[in-house]
């Protein structure tokens, strides 16, 4: 038997796409609402770290943030999952299923990323657009909601691709949480029949043509932006 | 005079002044850019601030909707405090001090303990519980929220600042309605009409990119009228204007005038400052050297700084 022929009978005759299937679409669910959770802690964060600092409790959340920051950016994905994996959940008595712990400390491990895209992001937006926005009696996070991060999204929008990129190619670590993805589906194929390269080709050629699509996606929604300001 | 909750008095209600600015001075650091203003602006008036660049003129528009908050000093919109309670100007709070009493103790007789602590800003960070109750107390009693204050404080600004990610019509209706000041159907009736008004009723539907500065200029006037302000500030409204697009913007502003508004105007338009303003207040080194009417103003200034500026300018 050819290589091709051995992929050929793991992958369809004993059913083996089922479970590449499923990997697909775990790695797609991690990246993402991981990076839906990262959007959301990472503005929050971002806009605390442009907030001016005049009360102690903005000093302390902002404290409490930039260590956030510090931990996630700070250590591999791989020791996070591990941490909360073996360590964390266990200690909190929490049991859920692996992808969704996967999904959380994906999310939160992209918010300390986003974070710093957002804060760039919300400088990048002329500080005129707040002052316009708080002199008509808006309150500073209507302001910022409503005025500064919808101009700010468009001006991050290809770094936030990017993140999104960076989100799906790292999600292929999950299996030391015995998350079975995308990599795990096709080593297990390659494990079946002793028979690698197939497998682990086809691996890389999906990774690229999700990679692709998302960069794809990025530039289409670019566009609609700027045509939107014409 | 100086409401003194201390004695029991209340604030004297005035209903014709709508500014009233109490001794306001502004820190940049150690920068001091307002050294002490007392500036009241009564309903109707039209009062332009000039002086020479870095006297201070647009720190102290700014201050009025603390879009600047201030240092010291007290500002109050329509009898209602914005600022916090500056203590050097309640001598009932002052006499709570630990600074006061230990000046009694030295010695020192009320008054002069009084106008001792005044002059030379002795007041500090820890003056005691009764202090810091007095003030707390003041606050409570005549302190309201600036963001209500906003609400009635229109605000046009030098660089326009339309909100970009909107259209011209989103623009005008995205603060009354976002605040419940009025329903979606209202606030968009409003602003067309007011869109009708300066005659760009055609770009309702565009976004601020595509207007010239003369019609982002006007837009940004109708966005702070579409709340109804009972005042307006201008921080210079025609410096970052073309040539050609001053006259437009000024036109504007005039109708304003004509129709009773209350104007706060920092400008270079000497003639719009003559023609429109009901008295006119000279700013150097941040403070006010000089105020009049116009006629007085422009013909016979009695400020040396004044003249050498008049001369330069007009």
């Amino acid at each position: 038997m050819t290589e091709w022929e051995k992929f050929v009978k793991q992958f369809i005759t004993l059913g083996g796409y089922k479970r590449v299937l499923d990997g697909l679409l775990a790695t797609i669910e991690i990246a993402v609402f991981g990076l839906i959770i990262g959007i959301i802690i990472g503005t929050l964060i971002g806009i605390v770290k442009v907030m001016p600092k005049n009360n102690i409790f903005v000093k302390i959340i902002d404290k409490i943030f930039t260590v956030y920051v510090a931990f996630f950016r700070g250590t591999p994905m791989v020791v996070q999952l591990l941490l909360g994996h073996f360590i964390v959940l266990p200690l909190m008595k929490i049991n859920v299923d692996a992808v969704i712990e996967a999904i959380v400390i994906f999310g939160m491990n992209s918010g300390a990323y986003v974070s710093e895209i957002m804060r760039g992001g919300i400088n990048s937006v002329d500080k005129g657009q707040l002052e316009a926005g708080r002199a008509v009696g808006l309150g500073y996070w209507t302001a910022m909601f409503k005025i500064v991060i919808p101009q700010s999204i468009k001006n991050i929008l290809p770094t936030l691709g990017n993140e999104f990129i960076s989100l799906i190619k790292e999600t292929s670590v999950v299996s030391f949480i015995a998350v079975t993805d995308l990599t795990r589906a096709f080593r297990q194929l390659g494990d079946a029949t002793y028979s690698y390269l197939v497998p682990y080709l086809m691996l890389a050629a999906i990774y690229l043509v999700l990679v692709l699509l998302i960069s794809w996606g990025v530039k289409a929604m670019e566009r609609r932006f700027k045509k939107n300001e014409r | 005079m100086n409401a003194d909750f201390s004695n029991g008095e209340v604030m004297n209600k005035n209903a014709q002044v709508i500014i009233d600015i109490k001794n306001l001075r502004k820190n940049f650091g150690s920068l001091e850019v307002l050294k002490g203003i007392d500036l009241q602006i009564n309903k109707g008036e039209k009062v332009a601030i000039i002086g020479p660049s870095g006297s201070g003129k647009s720190t102290c528009l700014r201050c009025i909707n603390q879009m600047e908050t201030s240092s010291f000093g007290e500002i109050y919109f329509e009898n209602d405090l914005i600022t916090d309670c500056d203590p050097y100007l309640h001598d009932g709070i002052i006499r709570l001090s630990k600074t006061f009493n230990r000046l009694m103790n030295s010695g020192l007789d009320e008054n002069c303990a009084i106008e001792k602590i005044k002059k030379e800003r002795l007041l500090k960070k820890g003056e005691g519980r009764a202090f810091k109750l007095a003030k707390k107390e003041f606050e409570k009693n005549n302190k309201i929220d600036v963001n209500v204050a906003r609400r009635k404080i229109g605000m046009v600004f030098q660089h326009f600042n339309l909100f970009n990610n909107l259209t011209v019509l989103q623009n005008l209706t995205l603060a009354p309605v976002l605040l419940k000041i009025k329903t979606k159907e209202d606030a968009e009736e409003k602003a067309v009409e007011l869109l009708k008004r300066i005659g760009l009723e055609d770009k309702a539907n565009v976004y601020p990119s595509t207007l010239s500065g003369g019609q982002k200029q006007r837009v940004a006037i109708i966005r702070a009228l579409a709340m109804e302000p009972d005042v307006m500030l201008f921080d210079e409204p025609t410096s970052a204007l073309d040539p050609e697009m001053v006259g437009e913007v000024l036109e504007l502003m005039k109708d304003l005038a004509n129709e009773g508004m209350t104007m706060v105007v920092v400008t270079h338009e000497m003639g719009f400052a003559r023609e429109v303003a009901s008295r006119i207040v000279f700013m150097n080194e941040g403070i006010i050297a000089e105020e009049n009417n116009p006629e007085e103003f422009f013909t016979n200034p009695k400020n040396e700084r004044l003249k050498e500026f008049l001369s330069k300018v007009l």
